[in-house]
C-alpha cells in the first residue's frame, strides 16, 4: 500500500510542477498594482536608448509601469508570441513588410485619436500609407525615426586625397577608378550577410524606378523587368570596386574594415554608424546620396521608416497605453532616443540632424526621400538571397535570368496579395 | 487470488509511470503536430486570419523550385553524411577500444563535440573557415580554399558537412564501443585459432555481430543529419546563393519569419512522411542482415 501511496504522490507532485510551469509560463499579471504596459521593439542594437526611456517614464508615474523589451530576432519572437494570441501592448517595428501584414490581418489599432499624430512629417506619413495593401482608413503606426542609406565616406580620407563627392553615376565609377589608382580600395561589401545586398540593391532602386513599383506590379500594370534591368547593372557594377569574394565577409567585417581604412566608401545606411564606432570612435565619417543616374536631379535619397510604433489591437489598457505614446512621442523622449541611436526624427520640430548625414541634409529637407523598394517585398521571398545568386552568377544572362526571375517569383509569392488587390480594385 | 492483486498493483504502478509521458507527448508533440497538418490546408500567416485552400499548398510545394533545392541538399548533406560519420565513428570506436593507454580520458575528449551546442561549434568554424583557412591555402599556395569555402556556392555545403560530422561522430562512436564491448573474447579466440588475419576478423566476425549497433547509428545519424539546422544557421544562413538551405531551416525561416506558416506546415507534413519512410526502409533492410551467436 505504501508503493501506492508514494506512486500517487510522485503523480499528484508532478503534475502540480506540470501546472506551475504554465501558469508561470501564461501568467502575466502585475504584482505591485500598477498598471503594466509592454513594449517590444524590434532593434535589438538601441537597446541602451529603450532603458533610459523606460527608466525615465517610470520615475515619473506612479500608476503605470513600462516595460521595453529589445530582444534579438524580435520579428520572429513577436510573430511566434503572434501565433499564440500572446500581446504586447505597443510593438515598436519597422515601416516594412511586416507592417503591412500585421495591418492587413487586423492586429493593430486605429490610433487618429491621439493628438502627436498631427505632427508626423507628411513624407513619412505617406510611406506608411504605401506600405497599406488596400488603402485603409485612419492610422496604424506612428513613425518614430528614419533612417537615411547611401554611401558613409571616410572623410578624413577624402579631405587629404581632395576627392568631390560624385553627383552622378558616371562621376561615382570616376571617382572609384581615383580612389584605385590611388591604391586605396574603393568599397568594402559584406555580402556573407544577404541582408546587405539590399543596401545598395534599395538606394540604387529608388533612384530608378517609382516608389510605388511593387504596387503597379501587383496591379498588373508594370513587370519588374521593365522596372529592375538599370539597378541590376549597376549593382553588379559595383563589384569591380570591392574585395574580391565579397560573399564571404559578413556585416560586422565590412564595418570593422570600412572603420579601420580599409575602404574609402561604404554603401550602407546611418544605422550602420554605431557598429562603425564601436570599432573606431573617433572615425570622422560622412555620407552622399548614391548618385545612380544620369543627371544630378533625378537621384532621390533612399529614408525609410526605421522605427515607429503601433498600438495593439488587444491592448486591455488604452488610456494607459496612450499615455506611453505620448511620452514616447515627447519632443524630450525622441531626443534622449536621438543621443543613443542617431537617425532623423519623423516629428516635426527642432531636431538635429546627425552630422554623419550632413551631406544628405538638402535631401532630407526638401523632402526628396523615396521608402526602400524592400520594405515592400515579401520576406519569405528571400529577395536578398536572390540578389546574392545574381552577383554570384557570371553568365552573360545574368541580368535577363534574374529579371525573368524576380517577376515569376513574385508572383509565386503575393498570389493572395495581388488576388486581394484586384479585387479591390473591381470593387472601386 | 493472491497473485492477481499484486499484478494489479504493479500494474497500476506501470500505468501511473506510463499516462504521464503519453499526456506529455501528446501534448507536445502529437496535438501540435495534427494542428500543422490542419495548418498545411490553409494559407494561415501564423497571426491574422486565414482561408482554407484545400490542397493548394501541396500542389506548390511539388512545382516550388526552392523547396526542391532544399531537399535536394538535404538529401546529399544526409547521405554524404550517413557514410562519413559512421565509417568515422568505427574507426574511432575500434581505436578506443583496444587496449591503449588513457583509454577514458581519450574517449572523454572525443566526447566532447557532442557537449558543446551546435551554434557555438557553428561560429568557431565559421571563423576558422573565413580566416584561418584562406590563411593557410595563401601560405600553402592551394587554390580551392584561398577563400572561404563558406562563400563558394559550389563548397559551401562541405564546410557545413564537416561541421555536421565533426559534431555526429562522438555519440556514434560511443555507441559502436558499447556495441564492441559485447563481443565476446571467445570468438576472437577461435578465429585466431583458424588462423584468421585481422582484417578477416573485422570483416567476418566483428562487424556482423555489431550490426544491430551499426543499424542504430544508421537510423540515428540520417535522421538528425537530415534535420541539418544549427549548422546551418550558424553558418551560412542559407547561402551563398541558397544553395545551402536545408528542409529544417526553410521550415523555420520562411514558416516564422516569413509568412508562409500554412504552406511550410505542408512541407513539414511531407518531411515527416519522408523521414518516417527512410527510417522503416533502414530498418527492414538492416534487420534481415543482423546475426545472433
Amino acid at each position: 500500500m505504501s508503493k501506492r501511496k508514494i506512486a500517487k504522490k510522485a503523480a499528484a507532485a508532478f503534475l502540480l510542477m506540470l501546472g506551475m510551469v504554465c501558469l508561470s509560463g501564461c501568467g502575466q499579471t502585475a504584482s505591485s498594482g500598477k498598471i503594466e504596459v509592454e513594449i517590444v521593439s524590434y532593434k535589438p542594437e538601441a537597446v541602451a536608448a529603450m532603458e533610459k526611456i523606460e527608466a525615465r517614464f517610470n520615475e515619473t508615474h506612479d500608476n503605470i509601469h513600462l516595460t521595453i523589451n529589445s530582444p534579438n530576432e524580435a520579428m520572429t519572437i513577436l510573430k511566434t508570441r503572434f501565433i499564440r494570441e500572446n500581446y504586447p501592448d505597443i510593438i515598436g517595428i519597422g515601416g516594412d513588410i511586416n507592417y503591412s501584414n500585421f495591418l492587413d490581418a487586423e492586429l493593430l489599432m486605429d490610433i487618429s485619436d491621439l493628438d502627436v499624430t498631427k505632427d508626423i512629417k507628411q513624407a513619412y506619413a505617406d510611406m506608411n500609407k504605401e506600405l497599406e495593401f488596400v488603402p485603409q482608413d485612419g492610422i496604424y503606426g506612428l513613425p518614430y525615426v528614419a533612417n537615411a542609406a547611401g554611401i558613409l565616406y571616410n572623410k578624413d580620407m577624402f579631405d587629404e586625397h581632395g576627392w568631390e563627392i560624385p553627383k552622378t553615376w558616371q562621376e561615382f565609377t570616376a571617382l572609384c577608378d581615383e580612389i584605385e589608382a590611388a591604391g586605396i580600395q574603393p568599397l568594402y561589401l559584406g555580402y556573407k550577410d544577404t541582408w546587405t545586398c539590399l543596401a545598395p540593391w534599395n538606394a540604387l532602386a529608388v533612384g530608378l524606378t517609382p516608389s510605388d513599383t511593387c504596387a503597379q506590379v501587383n496591379m498588373g500594370n508594370t513587370t519588374f523587368t521593365d522596372n529592375y534591368r538599370e539597378s541590376a547593372e549597376k549593382i553588379k557594377a559595383l563589384l569591380q570596386y570591392a574585395e574580391p569574394n565579397p560573399y564571404a565577409y559578413g556585416y560586422n567585417d565590412a564595418c570593422t574594415a570600412f572603420a579601420r581604412g580599409e575602404s574609402a566608401m561604404y554603401t550602407i545606411g546611418n544605422y550602420a554608424i554605431p557598429q562603425i564606432r564601436s570599432v573606431n570612435p573617433d572615425m570622422n565619417i560622412d555620407s552622399f546620396t548614391f548618385p545612380a543616374n544620369e543627371a544630378e536631379e533625378d537621384n532621390v535619397l533612399n529614408s525609410g521608416i526605421d522605427l515607429q510604433f503601433c498600438v495593439m489591437k488587444e491592448t486591455p489598457n488604452k488610456e494607459a497605453v496612450y499615455e506611453v505614446m505620448r511620452f514616447l512621442y515627447d519632443d524630450d523622449t525622441i531626443k534622449l532616443y536621438q543621443q543613443e541611436q542617431g537617425g532623423i526624427a519623423c516629428k516635426e520640430g527642432d531636431f538635429e540632424i546627425p552630422k554623419e548625414l550632413e551631406g544628405m541634409r538638402s535631401y532630407i529637407e526638401d523632402g526628396r526621400m523615396s521608402d526602400y523598394q524592400d520594405h515592400h517585398y515579401p520576406s519569405e521571398m528571400s529577395v536578398d538571397a536572390m540578389i546574392q545568386t545574381f552577383l554570384l552568377d557570371e553568365s552573360d544572362s545574368a541580368v535577363d535570368k534574374f529579371l525573368a526571375r524576380f517577376d515569376s517569383d513574385w508572383i509565386r509569392y503575393n498570389r493572395d496579395l495581388i488576388w486581394k488587390v484586384q479585387q479591390y480594385q473591381k470593387g472601386q | 487470488m493472491e497473485m492477481g492483486s499484486k499484478m494489479t498493483t504493479r500494474e497500476k504502478t506501470f500505468w501511473a509511470i506510463t499516462i504521464p509521458v503519453v499526456l506529455l507527448f501528446f501534448t507536445f508533440n502529437t496535438l501540435p503536430m495534427l494542428k500543422g497538418f490542419m495548418y498545411g490546408f490553409t494559407n494561415y500567416r501564423g497571426y491574422g486570419g486565414y482561408d482554407i485552400v484545400g490542397l493548394r499548398n501541396y500542389k506548390d510545394l511539388f512545382t516550388d523550385l526552392r523547396v526542391g533545392k532544399s531537399y535536394l541538399f538535404t538529401f546529399k548533406y544526409a547521405l554524404v553524411g550517413t557514410v562519413l560519420v559512421n565509417v568515422l565513428s568505427l574507426i574511432m570506436a575500434l581505436g578506443l577500444n583496444s587496449e591503449i593507454r588513457c583509454k577514458s580520458a581519450l574517449r572523454g575528449i572525443y566526447f566532447v563535440p557532442n557537449i558543446l551546442g551546435g551554434l557555438v561549434i557553428g561560429y568557431i568554424f565559421s571563423f576558422f573557415f573565413t580566416y584561418i583557412l584562406p590563411a593557410l591555402g595563401n601560405a600553402l599556395n592551394i587554390a580551392w580554399i584561398k577563400n572561404s569555402i563558406l562563400a563558394n556556392e559550389k563548397y559551401a555545403w562541405i564546410g557545413v558537412l564537416i561541421v555536421g560530422v565533426w559534431q555526429a561522430v562522438a555519440t556514434n562512436t560511443i555507441i559502436y564501443i558499447s556495441g564492441l564491448q559485447t563481443v565476446p573474447e571467445d570468438v576472437y579466440e577461435a578465429s585466431n585459432l583458424d588462423g584468421a588475419t585481422k582484417w578477416q576478423e573485422f570483416w567476418k566476425v566483428t562487424l556482423p555481430l555489431v550490426v544491430p549497433f551499426l543499424t542504430i547509428n544508421l537510423v540515428l545519424s540520417t535522421k538528425n543529419l537530415l534535420m541539418v539546422f544549427d549548422q546551418i544557421m550558424s553558418l551560412t544562413k542559407g547561402g551563398p546563393a541558397q544553395s545551402t538551405e536545408s528542409i529544417s531551416y526553410l521550415i523555420y525561416r520562411n514558416g516564422m519569419d516569413g509568412g508562409q506558416f500554412g504552406f511550410q506546415s505542408a512541407n513539414a507534413v511531407i518531411f515527416f512522411l519522408v523521414i518516417v519512410g527512410i527510417t522503416v526502409a533502414q530498418l527492414t533492410i538492416m534487420n534481415k542482415k543482423e546475426e545472433q551467436l
